[in-house]
């Protein structure tokens, strides 16, 4: 596939031919931070920046997600469908890491004798227009999670950010097939494949977190009790912002709620999180996730334990969010080296 | 067993896309089942015809059932499959959506999505005996078995068959007719019992386990099924260890909180297992590689 160029101010005329057909999310700044959202304007578009706060997941899978709508008649009940499922979306923008969190969403809403059609729809309908990082920050560490700052694999174009201009590649038939309407896109030359080349070299020095996973499901599974976990929860203050934010959670409540004074409602799915008390507590008042122990255990254990036994791969992107936006700074790298240093104590007992 | 339930499911899929918009059933008919009148057995026949057909059940599974603009909840089946016609749910008052079922009246609208989990394994249990043991309120499930078993169509398949079944006191047994005509058939053995002597019991006193001790079944083909309060079964599965039952004869019903009943919403999860996908049912073997964690 041979890769085209689009020129930085050329992104106007690349958004007024993809609007006819699609609804066009991108990054864009709002209250100072970025966040994906249905745009009108090409000129709020930004690129260059690090990640969105809210992870790209909320466009197939959003905050608050309607079942269905209902109308009560006295004893009789109507019930709708969702509407808007068959829409067509472009996440213009998306980061490596986000793109590669919708492939394991989808394997968790596919999975198994339950198919989530409305969350399996949005993602049939939806196309990834993805671009590499080439300053990644601090906080990001998918190189060591299987990813790269310049992972396209996951995307069905993917852009780099020549400075003044963006390299374009169809990875997929899908996107292949889009940059085939835009007859306009020059063509690439031999330097601009090797800038490219280059600044995927500089991206993946620039992450300075590298941490070691092998084999962390096994080392995880026989540790359920060890101290670890109390060290790990001791600053968490529940609030669950680390999952929240989390590119690859999926966790929902699910609510209904009616219209004031009328005979309809909707039943929503709402995100919930596995760090609140609530999300266990039964009816009868046991709870079998009673502490902050238990609860930080349940969610490094899913992304790193539970998550690989059930599909092959890790549960974790690598973004850097709960990491960056932790209240109480828990830093997921450091429960992680922690856990990977019972290793080599467990070897100890066996020679002994 | 499993194949069964996974045909049911693709036959379900067909009926309904959204996995989260539930099938309508009308209110038939609301039985007070104990002395506190705080649990409450409804019965629900479905509106469509094609809904019932699709729901094709086995002793042991839920379902998700809902009061449209109140909300949703897992509740066991009571009836089953070879009561044919309606399915039953029996209900304790607890929150917001149970205590609207309990206000619920003949003839209104509930919302059913389901069948939901694997059920009691029906078909392995076949040719063993059956030692059903229950405490309280957890008895639903145990009563879809017990009829299943005694249906003329399956109790040839299966030997003899001893329940023992706890309460606190007299006004708590729920089921009370359908313990009557167990009490005059004779294949099946059934054991009552209270926790405090009182007028008029005629039957066993004291809790499950010690009673369980008493009558000491015995472990040679046989399969135990234990439902009740985590005390009971704890003190239950001792005994029946004791009793030289070996883990994958032991079979338990867990509880868990649930929103999707499809392994969808996360919170059931032990380990990377999810109850209502995985479970509810699970034998004390499996239970044993499962974290302990519920």
């Amino acid at each position: 596939m041979e890769q085209k160029i689009l020129k930085k101010d050329q992104i106007v005329k690349l958004y007024n031919h993809i609007v006819k057909d699609y609804n066009f999310y991108a990054p864009i700044k709002e209250k100072r931070n970025i966040t994906f959202k249905k745009i009108t304007n090409p000129e709020d578009i930004v690129l260059d920046y690090y990640n969105s706060k809210v992870p790209p997941k909320e466009i197939i899978f959003p905050q608050t997600d309607i079942l269905f709508e209902y109308k009560i008649n006295g004893k009789e009940i109507e019930i709708e469908e969702p509407k808007n499922l068959e829409e067509k979306n472009i996440i213009f923008g998306i980061r490596p890491c986000d793109a590669h969190s919708f492939v394991l969403l989808a394997n968790f809403f596919s999975q198994g004798e339950f198919n989530d059609e409305i969350i399996m729809k949005r993602r049939e309908n939806t196309t990834l227009i993805g671009i590499g990082c080439n300053t990644p920050k601090s906080t990001c560490f998918c190189t060591s999670v299987d990813g790269n700052p310049f992972q396209k694999e996951d995307m069905d174009i993917f852009l780099v950010d020549l400075q003044d201009k963006y390299l374009v590649e169809g990875i997929t038939n899908k996107g292949k097939d889009l940059i085939k309407q835009f007859s306009w896109l020059a063509n690439a030359t031999e330097s601009d494949l090797k800038e490219a080349q280059k600044l995927k070299k500089h991206a993946e020095d620039a992450i300075v977190t590298k941490l070691e996973l092998k084999d962390i499901d096994k080392i995880l599974d026989p540790n359920f009790e060890h101290p670890v976990w109390k060290e790990a929860s001791e600053i968490c203050i529940g609030c669950g912002t680390c999952s929240f934010l989390c590119p690859t959670c999926t966790c929902f409540d699910v609510i209904d709620e009616n219209v004031p004074n009328e005979n309809r409602g909707r039943r929503v799915r709402i995100w919930d999180t596995c760090q609140s008390c609530l999300y266990t507590l039964h009816t009868s008042g046991h709870n079998p996730r009673n502490s902050c122990i238990e609860r930080v255990r349940n969610r490094i254990l899913h992304k790193f334990c539970y998550y690989p036994k059930n599909y092959g791969m890790l549960g974790c992107v690598g973004c850097g969010r709960c990491v960056q936006l932790c209240p109480a700074n828990n830093d997921l790298r450091v429960i992680i080296e922690k856990i990977m240093e019972i290793k080599p104590k467990k070897e100890e007992k066996i020679t002994v | 067993m499993k194949r069964l339930w996974k045909l049911n499911q693709k036959r379900r899929r067909k009926l309904l896309s959204n996995p989260y918009i539930p099938m309508l059933t009308t209110v038939k008919d609301i039985i007070s089942e104990n002395k506190l009148n705080d649990i409450k057995t409804l019965d629900l026949i479905f509106k469509n015809e094609e809904d019932y057909k699709g729901f094709q059940y086995i002793p042991g599974q839920f379902a998700e059932i809902s009061l449209i603009g109140k909300g949703e909840c897992p509740i066991g089946i009571a009836s089953s499959p070879t009561e044919e016609g309606s399915i039953k749910f029996t209900i304790k008052k607890m929150g917001t959506v149970t205590s609207g079922f309990h206000n619920c009246e003949v003839g209104d609208t509930v919302g059913i999505r389901g069948p939901c989990g694997n059920g009691w394994p029906i078909e392995e249990m076949k040719g063993k005996n059956i030692v059903v043991i229950g405490g309280g309120f957890a008895f639903s499930t145990l009563r879809s078995l017990i009829i299943y078993i005694l249906d003329d169509r399956h109790r040839k398949d299966y030997k003899n068959i001893t329940l023992v079944y706890g309460n606190r006191d007299s006004g708590e047994v729920l089921y009370q007719s359908d313990l009557e005509d167990w009490k005059k058939r004779d294949d099946i053995n059934v054991i009552l019992t209270i926790d405090r002597e009182e007028e008029g019991w005629s039957d066993k006193v004291g809790f499950v386990a010690p009673v369980v001790k008493e009558i000491a079944p015995s472990p040679d083909d046989a399969i135990a099924v234990v439902c009740g309060p985590p005390i009971m079964i704890k003190t239950t599965i001792a005994v029946l260890e004791e009793l030289k039952f070996k883990a994958e004869q032991i079979l338990n019903s867990l509880e868990m909180r649930m929103k999707c009943g499809i392994g969808k919403c996360g919170r059931c999860n032990i380990g990377n297992k999810y109850v209502c996908i995985d479970g509810p049912v699970f034998s004390l073997a499996e239970l044993k590689k499962m974290p302990s964690e519920y």
